[in-house]
């Protein structure tokens, strides 16, 4: 069964390559280096929405968190972002535990709901303090003034920073989920009740499960800042950026281990397909369609495409 | 107290009346189905369009088309429930809330690529005065909104209290279990359940459309204002909501005079957080 | 004579007016099976409820092993050793047989390799061990009960909590069941059971309560107790109460 992983991986690894002889070669690694991205920030996400069951639709709180803190450091101290990778995290925990803290010890809505209220209140207030740059937001180095300020002229070495990262986030929920924390997660999704009368201190695991999550998603907020190289509250806080989250993890499968890097490898093209077809996101189909994808999913397969494949693979196996 | 200040006042629970009829309809449907709406703005929203609409098309006045939208989001509640919330009740958590997101995106951006994302107003038509009461200024629609919100939401809470009908909805509510053995019938009473709320949800939104500014995108501050009032109001009560909504309004309307209009949403949202540390089943519920 | 295991002195479970246990006492030594039967409605899962955390009482206490466990929430207790079946089976769905099982062992076996041993050896125990890769959801109701018991065994509770855990098998399933359940005791677990089928409650229970309107009116020797007078009043008087029930 070892062989699927490797060619996935094998694949992953030669793609900038694969498409390099291409008219659009850089068009194409650029759209490698999104979905990796998207992969990033959904595998966080998934942690404690998909696995633990906990909805959060503000997670663009960690996303912009993750983003700001680098450029910041930048911005007023001339730091190399870099640095500010590990802010980005610590100011992600502090968040997480000031939204989880309250609302774990009550039913599942009050999270979700403060999610997305706090995701606005951080969005208002960042998008009108000029210390973090207001409407227009931080830029950071405009030309590198060494490796550590991680800006290419190509998005290959990007592609590769992220899918190193993607790795390792990948390795990391693969033992979080073959332990005790992840058994003890999945079932506090499944039946919270039951979980409590077998000794799970479902608190405590819901708030590890979202300082997790929220650290992974800090990552992939700040990988965004780095390329990217500029930041602004929407592209930060957003609730386009939280729904992207979740709609890719569902897609693919809340609650699986590949699951996001499925929705993402899926969604990415699509979105930059309709963009382009329908005249950008300026025409709100692409979220027509996002929104459509989630209630299908919620109605009819709420484990996605990974759950579809298993249902199918072991109706043919009969 | 200032007159400016008591003019603020005023406005507050004025808009407070209608916070507190469409958070009614959120806290409703919480109450008897441990569902929460995360479209439910998109059913404000909903409600102001469908109100320019008949006012633009059948040239109506505001009651016309306030009952329009009234009606239009009763089947839009009705048809949701049916075909989306009944099966995804039953279950996991994830699917529930994943639903009503989805749904919210989906009516936002249907809406937004049907209508462009401008934002629009409705002509004030006939109800285009400003009253004066002992000094104090009130626009006319604001008045009249916040009067029938009030009389809605109290009818609502009536409806509940006073009717079989209302004990029905409020039995499955307490035990659905316990209703089923006693012969009440929960899927219709839920189908129900969801016209009121939705169609509670779009009056308000007609009435608001008539001195607020609207385009496809405010269903979300809508949503986020009656998570704030439902837990603020305890969880599935209905007077509670009523309440908090007033709460809310009066607070919104004072924090927009005091700091500014654009942190009005900061202060809310920051209650809401002191409210989830701190009490958490409201005013109204239990602990 | 040692402490009893369970101490629990006139527990009551108030919802708003609606006294669901009304002062309920229960003594339970360690490795004895009590009994615990009553009319629908009478508050025994309620009861349970209380006694295992799901519910905090509205007043008396809970004494476990010595520790006053009354406010303590349910991941404490069990913890602490009591452990309980639902009844209305609460198995992972989603999950296989054997990952509901290690659910359960993880409580005492915090690393993975050992928590599946044990997790295998109650599956063995339990006859599950067949259908280990099944996901819950597949099992029928019989099935989902016997998982239960299986996952909350692994948990190694001292005291368990059985809700109608035998209720709607069929006549060999419940021998087998009472099999399990003598299994169970005979590994030092001391058990409390509730159950209509009284078969079970003869051939398992040393002793048992019964419950009526929130309370024990009567406790004794299963034949006893089946044949005392004001047991068989509550059973048929409940039946006459429940066809002119008002809501």
């Amino acid at each position: 069964m070892r062989w699927p992983w490797l060619a996935l991986g094998a694949l992953l690894i030669a793609y900038p390559w694969l498409v390099s002889g291409t008219d659009s070669a850089a068009f194409l690694q650029d759209m490698g280096v999104l979905v990796l991205l998207a992969a990033i920030g959904a595998t966080g996400w998934n942690i404690v929405g998909g696995y633990a069951g906990q909805v959060s639709v503000g997670h663009a709180l960690f996303f912009g968190a993750g983003a700001y803190l680098p450029l910041l450091l930048y911005q007023h101290w001339l730091l190399p972002p870099l640095l500010g990778v590990p802010f980005g995290v610590a100011v992600s925990l502090a968040l997480a535990l000031a939204v989880g803290y309250p609302t774990f010890r009550l039913v599942g809505h009050y999270f979700s709901m403060a999610t997305i209220a706090v995701a606005e209140l951080v969005h208002i207030v960042v998008g009108n303090w000029d210390f973090v740059g207001a409407a227009i937001g931080l830029q950071g180095p405009a030309t590198p003034r060494g490796w550590y300020d991680l800006i290419f002229l190509s998005s290959v070495p990007y592609y590769y920073i992220f899918l190193a990262v993607l790795a390792l986030l990948l390795l990391a929920t693969w033992r979080m989920q073959q332990g005790r924390v992840g058994y003890y997660l999945r079932a506090i999704r499944a039946g919270e009740r039951a979980a409590r009368s077998l000794g799970v201190p479902v608190r405590r695991y819901k708030l590890y499960a979202l300082m997790l999550s929220a650290t992974f998603t800090s990552l992939a907020g700040s990988l965004y800042a780095l390329k990217n190289g500029s930041i602004d509250p929407d592209y930060g806080f957003g609730i386009l950026v939280s729904v992207r989250m979740v709609i890719i993890a569902a897609l693919g499968g809340a609650g699986t281990l590949v699951g996001p890097l499925v929705g993402a490898v899926i969604l990415i093209p699509l979105e930059t397909w309709t963009n382009t077809v329908f005249g950008g996101s300026g025409s709100g189909l692409t979220y027509i369609i996002y929104g459509g994808i989630i209630v299908l999913i919620a109605r009819f397969e709420p484990g996605g495409l990974v759950e579809l494949w298993h249902r199918l693979v072991a109706t043919r196996a009969r | 107290m200032s007159l400016n200040l008591l003019q603020i006042v005023v406005n507050g629970l004025l808009l407070g009346a209608v916070y507190a009829l469409f958070s009614s309809g959120l806290t409703l449907i919480w109450g008897m189905m441990n569902v929460i709406n995360f479209a439910h703005g998109e059913f404000v929203m909903l409600g102001m369009f469908a109100a320019w609409l008949t006012q633009r098309y059948l040239a109506g006045g505001p009651l016309v088309f306030t009952l329009a939208a009234a009606v239009v989001l009763f089947l839009i509640g009705v048809v949701i429930y049916v075909a989306i919330i009944r099966d995804v009740m039953r279950g996991p958590m994830l699917a529930q809330i994943l639903a009503t997101f989805g749904l919210a995106l989906l009516l936002r951006y249907a809406v937004f690529w049907a209508f462009s994302p401008d934002v629009r107003t409705l002509p004030a038509g006939a109800l285009d005065h400003t009253l004066d009461l002992g000094g104090i200024l009130i626009r006319l629609p604001r008045l009249v909104a916040g009067l029938v919100a009030g009389a809605l939401a109290l009818g609502m809470h009536l409806l509940l209290t006073r009717t079989a009908l209302g004990s029905r909805l409020l039995a499955v509510a307490e035990d659905r279990q316990a209703a089923m053995l006693m012969g009440i019938r929960p899927d219709r009473l839920q189908a129900l359940a969801w016209g009121l709320a939705a169609a509670s949800a779009g009056i308000a939104g007609a009435l608001m459309a008539t001195f607020f500014p609207f385009s496809p995108l405010t269903g979300e501050t809508y949503a986020l204002t009656a998570f704030v009032v439902v837990t603020l109001g305890g969880f599935g009560s209905v007077p509670g909501a009523m309440l908090a909504g007033l709460v809310i309004g009066l607070i919104e309307q004072v924090s927009a005079y005091e700091i500014g209009p654009i942190y009005q949403d900061v202060v809310v949202y920051g209650l809401f957080v002191a409210l989830l540390w701190l009490r958490p089943q409201g005013l109204l519920g239990k602990a | 004579m040692s402490p009893p295991l369970l101490d629990a002195r006139n527990v009551a479970k108030h919802f708003g007016g609606f006294r669901a246990v009304a002062g309920a006492d229960l003594e339970v030594r360690e490795r004895e099976i009590v009994g615990l039967i009553g009319p629908n409605g009478a508050g025994k899962s309620t009861f349970f409820n209380c006694i295992a955390g799901d519910l905090m009482p509205t007043h008396g206490r809970i004494v476990f092993a010595g520790t006053d466990v009354t406010t303590l929430p349910a991941e404490t207790r069990a913890r602490l050793g009591i452990g309980r079946t639902f009844q209305v089976p609460a198995t992972f769905e989603d999950m296989t047989v054997l990952e509901n099982v290690m659910v359960g062992a993880f409580l005492r076996h915090p690393h993975r390799h050992r928590a599946r041993q044990r997790a295998t050896e109650v599956l063995e125990m339990t006859g599950l061990a067949d259908q280990s890769s099944q996901r819950a959801r597949g099992l029928g109701t019989p099935g989902r009960k016997r998982l239960e018991i299986a996952r909350v065994l692994a948990a190694g509770p001292r005291l368990m909590l059985l809700d109608e855990a035998l209720a709607g098998l069929t006549p060999g399933e419940i021998q087998r069941a009472i099999g399990l359940v003598r299994a169970i005791h005979a590994q030092g677990v001391t058990l409390v059971i509730v159950e209509h089928i009284m078969e079970v409650i003869l051939s398992l229970a040393e002793r048992v309560l019964v419950f009526n309107e929130g309370h024990v009116i009567a406790s004794g020797t299963p034949q006893a107790v089946v044949n005392d007078p004001a047991v068989i009043e509550a059973y048929l008087g409940r039946g006459r109460q429940k066809k002119s029930a008002v809501p």
